[in-house]
């Protein structure tokens, strides 16, 4: 299926859904995040993705998938300012086992690729589960429109656009502009351009970003989160242990979790806000059916 | 008449042949070799250079020390006594170049070969000899012409970034086309080689190489026969080497086929005017000759040989030349006052002894994983031409990177670990508040403070009021610099969104390895830890 249809057939489902709320509802029983506590990133990974559905739920048979960790930083995995190697490899092998042709994991950092992708430990662990570690190619760039409130048109790596899914496997981490770095703006690392000047309106960027996106599944890395000195850190005790890891259909819902985490509310983060009135997604634990476990 | 061409020294051609290409593949391999290579230390690339026994002379003397790494000259030194210029013409990885280029030219002729009479084989030893001078000076110009250090900074800044784009286009055209499947894994293939192609001085350093193997047009072997210092020095210890010419008079058609075909002038003919000096043992001769009258037995005599005619009047001259030098190239403001854009690499020594060793190679330009340090034009005084300095706009020095103080091969970047390196200031950051989105149209941006990469940042937010140019007031989050956690690495400059002139930029000053290009009286620590 092409990233194109699939993009129509989710507009057309979530179209009936509004319409229909209750139609789904009750053939489908999971919650909307998973959240789960454990010593092994791996397999809290595994148990956050079968609390909400397995694998199948989003990968078909023959699906070429992107998965999108941050691979912005060239920092080691105990440094927190990478997605854990861990957590990544366990998607890409989930991935497979659902069915998947091809995996891609990839990243546009801002230290070279050629350094983040190894120091961080993710392209060998990603390798070692058969995906592709391919490094970002300026060849790729395309402008695209992204229609979004603020941003209208972006050069966005190929790679992205011509896959059939998209899964987000973000990492916590502080944030001096949006104060927090979570699924939302992790997809930054898929354009080109002077990207940095989407700073100027980070918030509604990020947004704008994720609606085009639109992932699949956001799998948020809270194993070891940045709680300051963000988005790269640098010294251990920048970092805290907190062993967790949060999954969802609902990117916003999964970085209000993440916001949760660090203690800050969703008025504190404008952009979980901004995408609340959006209609993209719910920012109100309350609301948000959660299972919440430690392994 | 038939010919009668020795098979012998045709077979010793062609093996010579192969060990050029063997020795240039060696070369290449190592300079291909030069980037980030997944770990922290990178090990010896630079080992082609402590082989170099004019590096080793010129450094020793310039920075009046022993460097341990460069025994391996001694080598090529007792090999040159024993065997001759053969370095000249069955190793060195520039002369296989101009061999190679010789060929072409001859073979599309371009080049017909003559028999010179002409004392131009001396001018080399002139070069050696200003060169020499200067160093008793301390002034370091060994690196422009030694043919290493020539070879390896032309490749990094000239060649490679050339081959490089033009890659670059090819796998554009295959994406243009859509042939995904080949031109991924042909794009991800040269990602994975880091050749930096950015450099100030592609033109003209591809230029000078361009310009010097066109000089083959002239004569076979330009380089070599009039200009290589090197070639010069080995030439010194080659008199009383074992192998020398013999032509058997019986044979022997006076033909000068040898002399016309002679690949630096040595002058194969007549036998007594044989330079041992300036033969490189590439064996043209012997396997020219029709009637293979030319042999090279084993002669274990020290005898009078015929040397190149060097004038004491011009030795006397020259020498003055080099003296002339000394100030010619170091009197310039550089050599007095610390330059603003002069940031040197991490590990670089103070400028003095930074400039005796530096010999211009430009390892440190190949290796470094952003392509920040640029060979230097005007920027250090007409003696620092070429040697490293970053340029932040170009790339920034990566925080957990050392590799550049690793490929020194002379140690004017002193050799650090990567936790060493950390602590190294090369250069202080200032906010330009004039161009600062924040400070100056009141918006967001911190771009600078999200990838300053020390903790804590040495970038710090501060709500400031600001008034905006249609007079409205706004308290945005803009960036001030902690000059003392700042390590001046560039980053910051580097990523700003501000393309054209940064508003965040780094300047020399505060540099670690710099005791007067200091910001703030310190009576109590004096110069940093590691020097």
């Amino acid at each position: 299926m092409k990233r194109r249809d699939f993009i129509k057939n989710m507009a057309a489902g979530s179209l009936i859904l509004n319409m229909n709320p209750g139609l789904f509802s009750q053939s489908q029983n999971y919650p909307d995040l998973a959240v789960i506590q454990g010593e092994s990133p791996s397999q809290i990974t595994k148990e956050a993705l079968s609390a909400i559905g397995g694998m199948s739920r989003f990968i078909s048979k023959g699906d070429e998938v992107l998965v999108k960790p941050n691979i912005g930083w060239d920092r080691t995995p105990e440094q927190a300012a990478c997605t854990n190697p861990e957590v990544v490899k366990t998607i890409v092998e989930l991935c497979f086992e659902a069915g998947a042709k091809k995996v891609k994991v990839m990243d546009h950092p801002c230290n070279p690729a050629r350094r983040t992708y190894v120091r961080s430990g993710i392209a060998e662990a990603a390798k070692e589960a058969g995906a592709d570690v391919p490094f970002p190619n300026e060849h790729k760039l395309k402008k695209v429109p992204i229609n979004g409130q603020k941003l209208k048109e972006w050069e966005v790596y190929r790679d992205f656009l011509e896959t059939d899914k998209l899964i987000n496997v973000p990492i916590t981490k502080h944030h001096s502009l949006s104060r927090l770095t979570l699924g939302m703006k992790n997809w930054l690392g898929a354009l080109g351009g002077n990207r940095n000047q989407l700073h100027q309106s980070l918030d509604y960027a990020m947004v704008d970003l994720a609606a085009f996106f639109k992932p699949v599944l956001s799998l948020l890395d809270a194993y070891r989160i940045l709680h300051r000195n963000g988005p790269q850190g640098g010294r251990l005790s920048d970092v805290k242990l907190h062993k967790t890891v949060v999954a969802g259909v609902d990117y916003v819902a999964v970085d209000r979790m993440g916001a949760q985490f660090m203690g800050m509310s969703p008025q504190e983060l404008k952009y979980l806000d901004i995408a609340h009135q959006r209609g993209l997604g719910e920012i109100d634990l309350g609301k948000l059916n959660i299972e919440k476990r430690k392994i | 008449m038939k010919k009668e061409r020795s098979k012998k020294y045709r077979a010793i051609q062609a093996l010579r042949v192969i060990s050029q290409i063997l020795f240039f593949s060696l070369f290449f391999y190592l300079l291909l070799g030069t980037h980030f290579p997944g770990k922290d230390y990178i090990g010896n690339v630079e080992i082609f250079f402590h082989f170099d026994p004019l590096l080793a002379l010129t450094t020793i003397i310039a920075a009046k020390a022993v460097f341990v790494s460069f025994v391996f000259a001694a080598i090529t030194i007792v090999l040159t006594f024993i065997l001759g210029r053969f370095v000249c013409g069955w190793v060195c990885p520039l002369g296989s170049i101009h061999q190679f280029f010789s060929f072409v030219f001859k073979k599309s002729k371009l080049l017909k070969p003559k028999k010179i009479k002409n004392n131009l084989p001396a001018l080399k030893y002139y070069i050696l000899v200003i060169i020499l001078i200067g160093t008793v000076f301390s002034l370091n110009l060994v690196g422009i012409m030694d043919p290493l250090s020539l070879l390896y900074r032309s490749f990094a800044v000239g060649v490679m970034p050339v081959l490089n784009h033009t890659f670059s286009n090819v796998i554009g055209l295959l994406y243009q086309a859509e042939f995904y499947s080949v031109a991924d894994p042909v794009a991800q293939f040269f990602t994975t080689l880091d050749i930096n192609s950015l450099f100030t001085q592609v033109f003209f350093i591809g230029l000078l190489f361009l310009g010097i193997a066109a000089l083959n047009i002239h004569r076979e072997r330009f380089w070599c026969r009039y200009l290589c210092p090197l070639g010069a020095l080995l030439a010194l210890f080659s008199r009383w080497n074992i192998l020398k010419l013999n032509i058997d008079p019986q044979k022997c058609i006076e033909c000068n086929l040898c002399t016309i075909h002679c690949e630096t002038q040595a002058n194969p003919f007549p036998n007594h005017e044989w330079k041992s000096s300036e033969c490189i043992y590439c064996f043209t001769c012997s396997s020219i000759c029709p009637t293979n009258a030319i042999r090279f037995p084993l002669k274990t005599m020290l005898e009078s040989i015929e040397t190149v005619n060097l004038s004491r009047r011009k030795l006397l001259f020259t020498s003055l030349a080099g003296l002339v030098a000394v100030p010619f190239f170091r009197l310039s403001p550089e050599s007095k006052r610390a330059s603003e854009k002069l940031i040197r690499p991490p590990g670089a020594l103070p400028e003095k002894q930074f400039l005796e060793k530096c010999v211009k190679c430009g390892e440190c330009m190949k290796v470094c994983p952003t392509n920040a340090i640029q060979p230097a034009l005007k920027q250090a005084g007409p003696e620092g031409l070429w040697t490293p300095m970053l340029v932040p706009e170009i790339g920034y020095c990566e925080y957990y990177c050392s590799l550049c103080t690793q490929v020194c091969p002379t140690g004017a970047i002193k050799e650090l670990t990567v936790p060493e390196k950390t602590q190294v200031k090369i250069g202080t950051s200032w906010i330009n508040k004039n161009r600062c989105i924040p400070w100056k149209f009141g918006d967001p941006c911190i771009v600078c403070e999200e990838h300053c990469p020390v903790s804590p940042k040495a970038i710090k937010l501060l709500n400031t009021e600001v008034k905006t140019p249609e007079g409205e007031i706004k308290t945005p989050l803009a960036p001030v610099i902690d000059t003392e956690l700042c390590i001046g690495c560039g980053i910051c400059e580097n990523k700003c969104p501000v393309v054209d002139q940064p508003a965040v930029y780094v300047t020399s000053v505060g540099e670690s390895r710099s005791e007067e290009n200091q910001l703030k009286l310190d009576l109590i620590s004096g110069s940093g830890g590691i020097y």
